[in-house]
């Protein structure tokens, strides 16, 4: 009998201390979950979809060749190639994340943060990043706008 | 009751209330140890928080001017900087003291190592002492952000984009440091969150912590000695070298600050306040982060495309991670020195780290200082050609003591450290 007391004693304690175990973790967990999801910022709210130059941006991009411009919260870079044609891929570098620019006077796409080069459709030339730079579709509108698409295309 | 040493005096009046003569006994027999080695490595813990003193009165003095925010960060730099009295004087000493902290840090971290300090029972010293270096770069490269100008802004992309390299919850990660998928304003008020709460709340705790463990079990003595042959009584012979030695670094400090007030201009020591953040502007060229990160923005270049099956910028993040891992838990890897034994690999280990390092840094110092039509530049060759030699000398080193350190075997036994 004594030994069923003890028993049946260990299996209560065991029982309460699970019952507290699991209540600590899901007290932890409430407190926990909100400040993660507070933490984590919401969407960038802003205009999905094409975008069209402004006429300051049309004169930097006629000025310095390239111009960078924001397309639903993403930097593109929007450059004219020696043969007037307008091409866009995004800014952001696939290495590190820095803004990359054009080099109008060696055709290429130039990283100065690593030193890294790309083709004008975003194919790596040469340095460490890893991935191309994807593509954007560019045109250019009857009435001289430049219009640029949101949607990408991978370069490769 | 011990009320018996001190009377009616104000420490007999604290006494009978707070009982505190037994820290005063603990104080005046307080000894630090002196042996064969130099005991100048004894003083780069307090002179490291000597610095973080000094970046604790400044910052909140810069605090009463700053304003974080896309339109008024840059802006009340400037004002503090080229309106404010002695505000200059205030900017300049917080970022030299910032610098000169680090450096101190370093040395005291790398001293404890080569002193292998950290054997038991020291462990947990070496641990907090870790993280609260870990910390200081946190602060370092949280403070860099605030000027809000171009340098800062490319700096802190590079710096937070490798996080997005961390397994599964990488994208997360950048997310939650930058308050958002890019650097924008929102990472501005996160890291002025760390920058002046968070990390000094961390680190003042932990400081605590650490200073507890060394009062508690004294300074380390030298390798192979338990009880330590002689002491120097902390107070007032050491307490008093300490302080004179705050003293020599606040001059020093003040000086650099007075006439040198925007850094020495070298890579990764420069803070000019330069021009205003853009986020629609390329990287320019000459950016870089401040010189203590200098090694990692080299190690991410030195990094080919794809490696293993992984990209660059993973694979750099994992072997950073298992290198600075390793450095953690080193009192319990060394075997050698928890038996109060010589242990030349360990030493060899640190000498290697300090190698690498020195490698990497002096080798960005081209990376970003170029035009890429001058990519042939004679600081490129210089830094280039200091790196290999660094590299190149310390091998021949290293291999040299270890052929020393194996004939010295073959005959009697060894007594380097």
């Amino acid at each position: 009998m004594p030994e069923n007391t003890s028993n049946q004693k260990s299996t209560r304690r065991s029982f309460l201390d699970l019952v507290l175990g699991a209540s600590s973790v899901a007290c932890l967990g409430s407190i926990l979950y909100p400040v993660i999801r507070y933490l984590k910022p919401l969407p960038r709210a802003g205009g999905v979809g094409p975008t069209r130059l402004t006429p300051e941006e049309l004169a930097k991009l006629e000025k310095e060749h390239f111009v960078i411009v924001p397309v639903s919260g993403k930097r593109v870079l929007i450059l004219q190639n020696a043969a007037q044609e307008i091409l866009a891929v995004d800014a952001k570098c696939t290495h590190e994340g820095c803004t990359v620019q054009y080099l109008p006077g060696e055709s290429v796409i130039w990283c100065a943060c690593h030193n890294a080069r790309f083709d004008l459709d975003g194919r790596v030339l040469s340095g460490p990043p890893p991935r191309p730079l994807p593509k954007y579709a560019a045109e250019r509108q009857e009435d001289g706008g430049i219009l640029i698409v949101a949607e990408r295309r991978q370069s490769e | 009751m011990s009320d018996s040493g001190h009377g009616q005096g104000w420490l007999g009046w604290l006494d009978r209330r707070y009982q505190i003569t037994p820290l005063i006994e603990f104080l005046r027999h307080k000894e630090v140890p002196k042996g064969p080695h130099s005991m100048v490595w004894y003083y780069l813990g307090g002179m490291t928080m000597f610095f973080f003193l000094v970046q604790v009165v400044t910052g909140v003095l810069l605090l009463m001017y700053y304003q974080p925010g896309e339109a008024t960060a840059y802006e009340s730099i400037r004002y503090l900087t080229t309106k404010v009295p002695f505000g200059w004087l205030m900017r300049s000493v917080h970022c030299w003291s910032a610098h000169l902290m680090i450096i101190s840090l370093v040395t005291h971290m790398f001293s404890t190592m080569m002193l292998k300090a950290y054997r038991p029972p020291r462990e947990l010293t070496w641990v907090t002492g870790y993280i609260l270096f870990a910390l200081t770069l946190g602060f370092g490269f949280s403070g860099y952000l605030l000027p809000w100008n171009k340098l800062a802004f490319f700096a802190t992309s590079v710096g937070t984009d490798l996080v997005k390299s961390v397994p599964l919850i990488g994208n997360w990660l950048l997310q939650v440091l930058r308050g958002g998928p890019d650097v924008t304003a929102n990472t501005l008020y996160r890291f002025f969150a760390l920058h002046v709460v968070i990390l000094p709340l961390a680190f003042v705790s932990l400081i605590g912590v650490h200073l507890l463990f060394v009062q508690r079990q004294g300074m380390a003595p030298p390798l192979g000695a338990k009880v330590a042959p002689r002491g120097m009584r902390f107070f007032p012979s050491f307490a008093l070298r300490d302080l004179l030695l705050w003293l020599v670094c606040f001059m020093v400090l003040l000086v650099l600050a007075v006439f040198v007030p925007y850094g020495p201009g070298i890579p990764g020591m420069d803070w000019e306040l330069g021009q205003k953040a853009d986020p629609l502007a390329p990287a320019f060229p000459g950016i870089k982060p401040e010189w203590y990160f200098l090694w990692e923005y080299q190690l991410l270049k030195e990094f080919p495309p794809h490696l293993f099956g992984l990209e660059g910028p993973q694979l750099c993040l994992l072997v950073v991670s298992l290198l600075l891992g390793i450095w953690a838990i080193i009192p319990w890897l060394d075997r050698q020195a928890q038996r109060e034994q010589p242990s030349p690999g360990f030493s060899d280990f640190g000498w290697g780290a300090i190698l690498f390092l020195t490698f990497l840094t002096l080798k960005a110092w081209d990376i970003g200082a170029m035009e890429p039509a001058t990519s042939g530049s004679s600081l490129k060759v210089i830094s280039r050609t200091c790196a290999w030699w660094t590299i190149g000398a310390g091998a021949v080193i290293i291999g040299i003591r270890w052929l020393l350190q194996s004939s010295r075997q073959s005959s009697p036994p060894s007594a380097s450290r």
